[in-house]
Formats: structure tokens, sequence, C-alpha cells
């Protein structure tokens, strides 16, 4: 058989690395053959491909200095900064917060996992906990290494020596280029001498090609030019209607924190592309990141009608549900996700929960114990954690400790089993230990209001007043309407204006 | 759904004998239903996993050869 033939066979079957062998074998005979060497390009970029429009990694120079936001103290409702009203949304005593003082999502995304810290000080805390790592710039983040892994695994150097290159020449072959320019961006992670090559080409080309402008516009957007991004996407979409470009548009509004903005831009591209889910799903996401539950809501139902198979409308729609006390609503949701494919420890953890909230004990541990053998390291301390909290439910503490204990063994910096274990020793009435666990959860994550309740709580009972009254303050800040700390707190006001 | 707007009342006695204590009592944390994973972060950690283990693998490799070369 032919073997460029071959090649393209495999290509097409997504088996790049063969295909990348005999591409390599046809460039040694002939080092000029143009369709083999397209082809490698378009291989090697093919087995580290992942959709631009979902990856966002912002670093914490990214986040905290940050100087394209309009307004530092945002009106509310129109910045994804502040957490927003929580129209709709379950109390933060009942559904538990993120660090950025949202609740917490059905559903991780690349951008999704670590949220906006509010202040350089949480920012610069957050990425000491082992689990929450989050890189210094996007420019030291995940792209480069991976760019930098992918380059020491090929013995005889990279495929394309990029400063050899003569962009100029390349630029004006419209064939070549556009598979050069993906392999520079994607494999190479490149994005200064991708923007070389993207604006020689779009330039060769007068100006006309949508596609050159889009690509422009990602790598303004990885090099953090979000003006010249939105420009070069306007540009492209007057050219030519695509549901990427809006996509990527929002995505821009998005990091400029306009939410309001991006809403109307998606609301825009659904008038040409109707019922389009990624759109859709965008307008869920943003209504979900300002906590604007109602809304949320409702557009993962939209989507859910155009596409009933799509994970993440499911896993929001169901986590929502289960936080507003209809666990078994969530589990007709999250049993939809099994039926579909989904196979892993999370949803497993969720279905038990489900379960033993909807009083269906009988599945209850069955689950848990199907999503102890799947978890990885990381969830397998939370799914230690919420066996806990089963154990609570049918009153059997020693178990509970333990559960709490062995969360506790698995991911040492797990604030809320802290506080539980706090919770559980006092009750046994050690109340030294109990402090001890209180402090532990308080300094690992101060967002959460329970480890301060609980501290100012006891604190109080021990008679040591003052720090009753910080601990309650902060409990305060963290859930602005939490009752019992707010009763503590008018408390031990009166009591101090009467000495 | 429950509608945030016509909630239901609570009704608090306020004639006759009434004894009420409020205990403060502490909180337990609520359980957490995980996230899932989207697809792209999947791949993204399989690839990253996957780059670790050939960097690990060739890394251990030299290792090898300069360990052959010196004995």
């Amino acid at each position: 058989m032919d073997p460029l033939f071959l090649a393209y066979s495999y290509f097409r079957r997504r088996k790049y690395q063969q295909c990348t062998d005999l591409c390599s074998q046809l460039l040694e005979k002939n080092p000029y053959d143009q369709a083999a060497w397209t082809l490698k390009t378009r291989a090697l970029t093919g087995q580290v491909y992942v959709d631009e429009v979902d990856v966002d990694e912002e670093g914490i120079a990214e986040m905290v200095m940050d100087d394209n936001t309009i307004a530092q103290v945002s009106r509310p409702g129109t910045s994804l900064k502040q957490p927003g009203t929580g129209k709709g949304a379950p109390s933060q005593g009942i559904r538990p917060m993120s660090q950025s003082g949202r609740p917490v999502s059905g559903f991780v995304r690349p951008g999704t996992q670590g949220g906006r810290p509010g202040t350089m000080e949480r920012a610069i805390m957050t990425p000491r906990t082992a689990h929450t790592a989050r890189p210094v710039t996007s420019a030291s983040g995940r792209y480069v290494r991976l760019g930098t892994a992918s380059m020491l695994s090929t013995p005889d150097g990279p495929f394309i020596n990029l400063a050899r290159l003569n962009f100029a020449k390349y630029a004006a072959r419209p064939n070549l280029a556009k598979a050069l320019f993906e392999y520079i961006f994607h494999h190479e992670n490149d994005v200064r001498n991708a923007l070389e090559l993207a604006a020689l080409a779009t330039e060769s080309v007068q100006f006309k090609d949508w596609w050159w402008k889009v690509q422009l516009a990602k790598c303004y957007y990885r090099l953090g030019m979000y003006r010249d991004a939105e420009r070069q996407l306007k540009s492209a979409l007057t050219q030519q209607e695509m549901i990427d470009s809006y996509l990527y548009l929002c995505k821009v509004y998005v990091r400029l924190d306009q939410p309001l903005t991006a809403v109307e831009v998606y609301k825009q591209g659904l008038e040409k592309f109707q019922g389009e889910t990624t759109l859709l799903t965008g307008i869920a996401r943003i209504y979900e990141g300002m906590n604007d539950m109602d809304n949320a809501v409702k557009f993962y139902k939209d989507v859910l009608n155009f596409d009933s198979m799509h994970v993440e409308a499911i896993a929001c729609i169901a986590t929502h549900h289960f936080y507003t006390d209809q666990p078994e609503v969530a589990l007709k949701f999250y049993r939809r996700l099994l039926q579909m494919g989904v196979y892993n420890g999370e949803l497993f953890n969720n279905l038990g929960l489900c379960c033993f909230y909807a009083q269906q004990y009988d599945m209850t541990l069955t689950c848990f114990e199907r999503a102890l053998s799947l978890a990885e390291e990381q969830t397998l301390a939370d799914v230690w954690f919420n066996i806990g909290h089963v154990a609570l439910g049918i009153g059997d503490m020693t178990l509970a400790y333990q559960c709490f204990r062995l969360t506790v063994a698995n991911n040492n910096d797990h604030a809320e089993a802290y506080n539980n274990l706090g919770v559980l020793e006092l009750r046994k009435g050690n109340v030294e230990m109990a402090r001890a666990f209180f402090q532990a959860a308080m300094v690992t994550s101060p967002h959460m209001h329970e480890p301060h309740y609980n501290w100012a709580a006891l604190a109080d009972q021990l008679g040591d007043l003052q720090s009753s009254f910080n601990a309650a303050k902060r409990a305060v800040e963290a859930f602005p309407d939490h009752v019992d700390s707010k009763e503590l707190l008018k408390q031990l006001r009166h009591h101090f204006s009467l000495l | 759904m429950p509608e945030s707007k016509d909630q239901i009342k609570e009704i608090l006695p306020k004639q006759g004998l009434l004894y009420q204590e409020d205990m403060p009592t502490v909180v337990l944390c609520k359980p957490k239903l995980l996230p899932l994973k989207s697809v792209t972060l999947e791949k993204l950690e399989k690839m990253q996993k996957e780059a670790q283990e050939t960097v690990r693998q060739q890394e251990k490799d030299a290792q090898n050869q300069q360990l052959d070369w010196f004995s």
C-alpha cells in the first residue's frame, strides 16, 4: 500500500503515533515531501489538541494585577468578582462555598477549578494547599509544562526548528500555513511565534480570511491583550458568523469581567444559531458564576431541551436540586448520567449521597463502596468525608470519627473534616482537642463560616470573650446572613457595653 | 423548586406561658457533592500524567546508561 495513504488512514482513525512514525520515514527518504510534512504536523498537533475555548487557566498574576477591569468596586450583579446576590440559590449554610464565595458547581472545567480569590492575601494562600495548585502566571502554567515534556520525549530534538523558520515564506502558502500555525500554537506552545506567523498570513490574504483573525485573537488572548483580541474577533464575525468566534468573544469579555456584555453576545449568537448548546451553556455558566441560580438552571434546562445527553447541564441541575432539598430529583438526574456511561468515583459518590438523603438506604453503601474503589487520590478524601456524614446520619459516631480521620489522612488540608472532627471531639468533652481542630479548619480555609462560628461559640462558653468576638466577626464576614453568628455577636456587644 | 416569594412564615406563639431556651450549638460542615470533570479537563490531566511518565522514564534510562558507563 502507498505509505502516504496509510498514514492518512491512521490520521483519520486518530492513531497519531503510527501516523507520525510513517511520516517520519517518508520524510527521511524525501525531506521536501510537503504532503508528509503537513500530515506530520497535523498528527503531532492532534496528539496534544484540546479545545481552546474550554481551556482557561488564570494565574495569580493575571488575577490580582488585573488592570483590565473598569471599576474596582462594581455595582452588584455586573461583575464576576463579587459573588452576586444569590437569587434563587440555597443559603450558604446548606450549599458549601468555594473560595471565591460562590456555591460549588456541579461540574468542573479547566478554568473553574480555583475560582477568583478576592484579595492578594487569599490568592497567595490558596495555592499552598496541595489540591488547588495554581500557577503564578498562565505563562508558566500547564501549557508550558506540556510543551517542554513533549519536546523532551522526542530524542532527536523537535520536529520543526522554529528559530530557523522563514515565516514569510510559509505565510504566503495557505495550505502549509494553517497546519504550521496549529502546530506552533498547540504543540510547541510558542505563542509569540504563532502570533508572528498569523500576522504575516492574514496580511498575505489581504485580511480576508476570518480564520486567521480568530487565530490572531487566540494569540492575543494568551498574551493577555484582551482588547486586541476583541477587535480581531469582531472583525472576524463581520466577515463570517461562526459559533467559535462568538464563544471566543465571550471568553474575552468574561476575562475583562463584563459578564452582562458576554451574555448579550451569547444572545446575539443564539439569534443566528438557534438552539446551539455551547452558547446556551455559556450563558448558564455566567449566571452560575454570578450566583444567579434561577437563571442558570433555566438555561441549563434549555440546553437539555436541545441535547438531552449534555453532561454538564445534567450535573449542574442535579446539584441544584440536591441543595434545594430535593435529593430524589437529583438522584434521577445522576442515574441518567450513569445510564449514559459516565462511570467514575465522583458520580458514585453523588449517587450515594442522593440515595442516603432520599431514604433509599439499600443502595447507599453499595454506591459508596463503588466510589471508593473508583476514586482517585484527590477525590478519595471527599468520598470518606461524605461517608462520615452517612455515619453521622445513622448515629454511628465511632464510624463517623474514623471516616473523618481517614479524610484527613488522605488530604491533610481538608478543612471541612477538621471542623467536623472538632464537633465530634466537643461531644466527647475534649475541649482542647476540639479547639485545635477548629483552629486547623480556620487556618486552612478561612472562607468557610462554620469553623469561625464554632470557635466563637466554644470560646464564648469558656469565657474567652475577646477571641469569641473576633471569630464571630470573621464568621459574619464569610456568611453575612448567618443568624447564630449575628446573635452571638449581638450578645457579646451587649456584654461589652455593660463593662 | 421552592419559590422564594411565598415562603411559609413560622408562627411563634406570644401569649400564655412560654418557655424558650436557645442553646447555641456548634455546626457541622455540610455533605459535599463532588463536581464531575469535563472532557477537556480529563484530557489535560491525562496528557500531563503521560508527559510526566515519559520524562521520568527517560531520566531513569539516562541514569541507567550512566551507571553502565561507569561500571
